[in-house]
């Protein structure tokens, strides 16, 4: 997008003010024209080189060594210890834990994530301007919520004594209470002691701050599928279920696919609500992204181990993002 | 007079804080607090700080020896815990000392203790560091096997120093070399609200069960939110579970040649492990915080929500502050942690030392400040004026005749100290292992058997590793 406009005011400004058509020819850079793209990605790409690729590359070399402070430092050199980072983590208990957390996590919250969004969006499409306008601006604060304050928001309403969440459970009739979950008092109930407790509230937050921007995406597809499609489904009596599987969901499948990646990543690496709401001493709630900083950023640090961590994350998303893609345009083909 | 006293040293020690570093603290809000807190302090801390009003003189020889050689320097210092009255003062006072013994100015930094490690590792790898820091003993052979630590044997080789004793250099001799000087001891006793007790008629515990009930009877009176004794289940567990442990004849591990053997499994480990748990099952503290520490549960104990906890006497002022002054003087008190059988507990032998950067900028002049801070009369001030023991002998003694220090020189007298081994704080504090360890039995995942036997493998792998 920067190129595009750097590129129209370049050309603007070689030519006289006034005079817009015929372009004038692009002498003055002194390339040729099939080049000139090239040209201009060149500093995009060096600042993706320095920022992502090298440390990419350098996390990549250190998931092979033995690197701590001191190595850091420079004082001594790093050792390459070949693949003992990785055999380690075979009969290390963390880390088998930390990888059932962070697929079990993704596994539900991809799905809630997107199935919500669309409902959501679909609502939008159907609702009136101004109602549909409240709810976007009403859904948008949740995902404008920064990942950390997302953590703080509900691990205070699970607080065990001062959370909303004991207070109103505690306001329901005993029977009821007593009905759904087998108990009638929920006082001091610890939400955030316990693995599947933690991210049971985890999953709350993610989906709740990530569906907005499914709904949204979802809306924006929806308003450029002509009206006479619905119509003719309409006039053919064809029910909402099967509308949504017949016209929605084939003509909006591409802005599910990037959806669906986006959401996959996104909550593969979810750091910062579970930093939050869990803290760094219960090891058994980590997922591959916390046990990787406390591997490598603890004290005393061992970053050799927690880059393998991190490249163990990093090839899993690799393969669950490329597999999807695959898949859809295996279906786009056929 | 005392107060007068008090308030004017310490306006001119604030007004060159302030002018050293803009912004800092408030000098107006830290007089009045101050001004309140004389009188407790002075009776918290047992030795009174009469002598300590004006800046004292300073010891002739150090100050002919070395005249304003370092003027125009500055040295980075690193105060570690959570600022308060009593120990700024100190710190300003030490500072200014050096200033006009050398010419170098001083610049303090606090670091609350729960991110020390996490300063020290972004120091350690190449961030901005100190050039001196205090540090906790335990944590002196890590940082010297990060080649944190600069070696400063001549420093306690000559002078005041060679009259602390050897024994209490355990963790900071690596090899020959010492990287840390002794600066306080820090065992700890169990503080309890003195005016709770009082108005709830219970005795000061003798045992374990008394204390267990004392604690079972503040929560039927004062709440079920109220923690009757509070479990510590955070960075410094260990604390509090070594207290215990060591009490009942345990011992984390014990090196057998050139290997750590675990000795978790141990029947006095266990019985310890018991009552550390017992805590949350029992009820003395809500399943909720299990991953609280010792700041945490300070303030909660400055908000009425605890009655008693294990902590040295540096959390006092810090109280005072926290609960806006209403939880001071004769509202608190200390005793020695009894024992299951009666009488008291084995303590942990906590210590603050005081350490030259690896990294340092200005290292003689480094050198020269940790000199002069932990010698005879700066070393016994930082400890007296701070809540801790002091590492000169015969100033020990002078302490244990006082009533408010007396269970803690009586801790210090039978304390012990954690395996001494770089690995220490990776099990410690990263793994946290006995912390977990406690929580699978508390939340019932495992028995204490099983979970013991998990960590004393664990601890041995860790502790063993290179």
């Amino acid at each position: 997008m920067t190129n595009t406009s750097t590129l129209s005011r370049g050309g603007g400004r070689s030519s006289a003010p006034g005079s817009h058509r015929p372009r004038p020819p692009r002498k003055a850079s002194g390339l040729p024209a099939w080049s000139i793209p090239y040209v201009l990605l060149i500093p995009g790409l060096l600042v993706i080189g320095a920022l992502l690729l090298y440390p990419l590359i350098q996390m990549a070399i250190m998931a092979f060594q033995k690197v701590g402070l001191v190595q850091i430092s420079g004082k001594k050199p790093a050792t390459w210890v070949g693949f003992d980072n990785f055999t380690g983590f075979v009969d290390n208990d963390i880390f088998w834990s930390s990888l059932r957390n962070t697929v079990v996590f993704a596994v539900i919250a991809v799905p809630l994530t997107l199935v919500l969004g669309t409902a959501v969006g679909v609502l939008l499409h159907r609702l009136g301007k101004k109602m549909s306008l409240f709810v976007i601006i009403g859904i948008m604060f949740a995902w404008a919520v920064p990942p950390v304050a997302q953590g703080v928001i509900w691990r205070w309403l699970f607080d065990a004594e001062a959370g909303i969440v004991n207070w109103a459970l505690n306001l329901l009739p005993d029977w009821l209470s007593t009905a759904l979950f087998s108990r009638a008092d929920w006082t001091g109930e610890p939400w955030l002691n316990d693995a599947w407790s933690i991210y049971m509230v985890l999953i709350i937050c993610v989906v709740w701050a990530g569906f907005p921007f499914v709904a949204v995406s979802v809306l924006a597809g929806l308003k450029g599928v002509p009206a006479e499609l619905y119509e003719a489904a309409k006039v053919d009596g064809a029910a909402p279920w099967r509308t949504f599987w017949r016209i929605t969901f084939p003509l909006l499948k591409p802005v599910f696919a990037v959806l669906t990646v986006l959401s996959i990543i996104w909550d593969f690496k979810v750091f910062s609500q579970l930093y939050v709401l869990a803290g760094t001493s219960n090891r058994e709630a980590y997922n591959l992204s916390m046990y990787a900083v406390t591997e490598a950023f603890k004290a005393p640090p061992k970053m050799g181990s927690g880059a393998a961590i991190a490249l163990v994350l990093t090839v899993i998303l690799l393969i669950v993002t490329a597999a999807y893609i695959r898949q859809m345009f295996k279906q786009e083909d056929t | 007079m005392l107060v007068y006293q008090h308030r004017s040293a310490l306006t001119i020690s604030l007004v060159r804080t302030v002018g050293r570093h803009p912004g800092r603290e408030n000098p107006v809000r830290i007089a009045k607090i101050t001004a309140t807190t004389v009188t407790t302090a002075a009776l918290a801390l047992g030795l009174a700080a009469c002598g300590s009003g004006e800046t004292p003189e300073s010891s002739p020889s150090a100050a002919d020896a070395s005249g304003p050689k370092y003027a125009g320097k500055t040295l980075t210092f690193w105060r570690l815990g959570d600022s308060n009255p009593e120990a700024q003062k100190y710190t300003d006072e030490l500072a200014a000392e050096f200033e006009k013994q050398t010419g170098a100015k001083v610049k303090v930094e606090w670091i609350p203790w729960q991110h020390v490690n996490d300063k020290f590792t972004a120091a350690a790898a190449g961030g901005a560091g100190p050039d001196v820091t205090e540090i906790g003993n335990d944590q002196v052979p890590l940082w010297q096997s990060q080649e944190a630590l600069e070696p400063i044997t001549d420093i306690v080789a000559s002078g005041d120093q060679t009259q602390i004793p050897k024994n209490l250099m355990g963790l900071e001799t690596i090899d020959g070399e010492t990287y840390a000087v002794p600066w306080g001891g820090g065992s700890r006793a169990v503080l309890y609200r003195a005016d709770w007790f009082k108005e709830l008629k219970i005795e000061v515990p003798k045992s374990w069960d008394e204390l267990v009930a004392a604690a079972k009877k503040i929560q039927a009176e004062k709440g079920s939110d109220v923690d009757g004794f509070a479990f510590n289940g955070g960075s410094d567990a260990n604390h509090l579970l070594g207290a215990l442990a060591w009490t009942a004849g345990g011992e984390y591990a014990v090196k057998e040649g050139d290997t750590w053997v675990g000795k978790l499994t141990g029947p006095g480990f266990k019985t310890g492990f018991a009552q550390y748990t017992g805590l949350v099952t029992d009820g003395l503290s809500s399943k909720s915080r299990l991953n609280q520490n010792t700041t945490e549960i300070r303030t909660r104990f400055s908000n009425n929500k605890v009655g008693m906890y294990l902590t040295a006497a540096w959390d006092l002022a810090t109280i005072e502050e926290e609960s806006k002054g209403k939880i001071k003087g004769d509202k608190l008190a200390f005793f020695p942690l009894p024992s299951q059988a009666g009488g008291e507990a084995q303590s942990f032998l906590g210590g603050n030392d005081i350490a030259v950067w690896g990294t340092a900028k200005e290292k003689e002049a480094a050198k020269e400040f940790v000199k002069l801070a932990s010698g005879k009369e700066w070393g016994v001030k930082y400890a007296t004026d701070g809540g801790l023991l002091p590492v000169y002998p015969d100033a020990l003694a002078k302490l244990a005749e006082d009533p408010v220090q007396a269970p803690f020189a009586a801790a210090f007298a039978k304390a012990k100290a954690f395996p001494a081994d770089p690995q220490w704080t990776e099990a410690n504090e990263t793994k946290a292992v006995l912390q977990n360890a406690a929580r699978k039995v508390i939340e019932g995942k495992a028995s204490a058997d099983e979970a013991l036997a998990a960590a004393n493998k664990e601890l041995e792998d860790i502790l063993n590793a290179s």
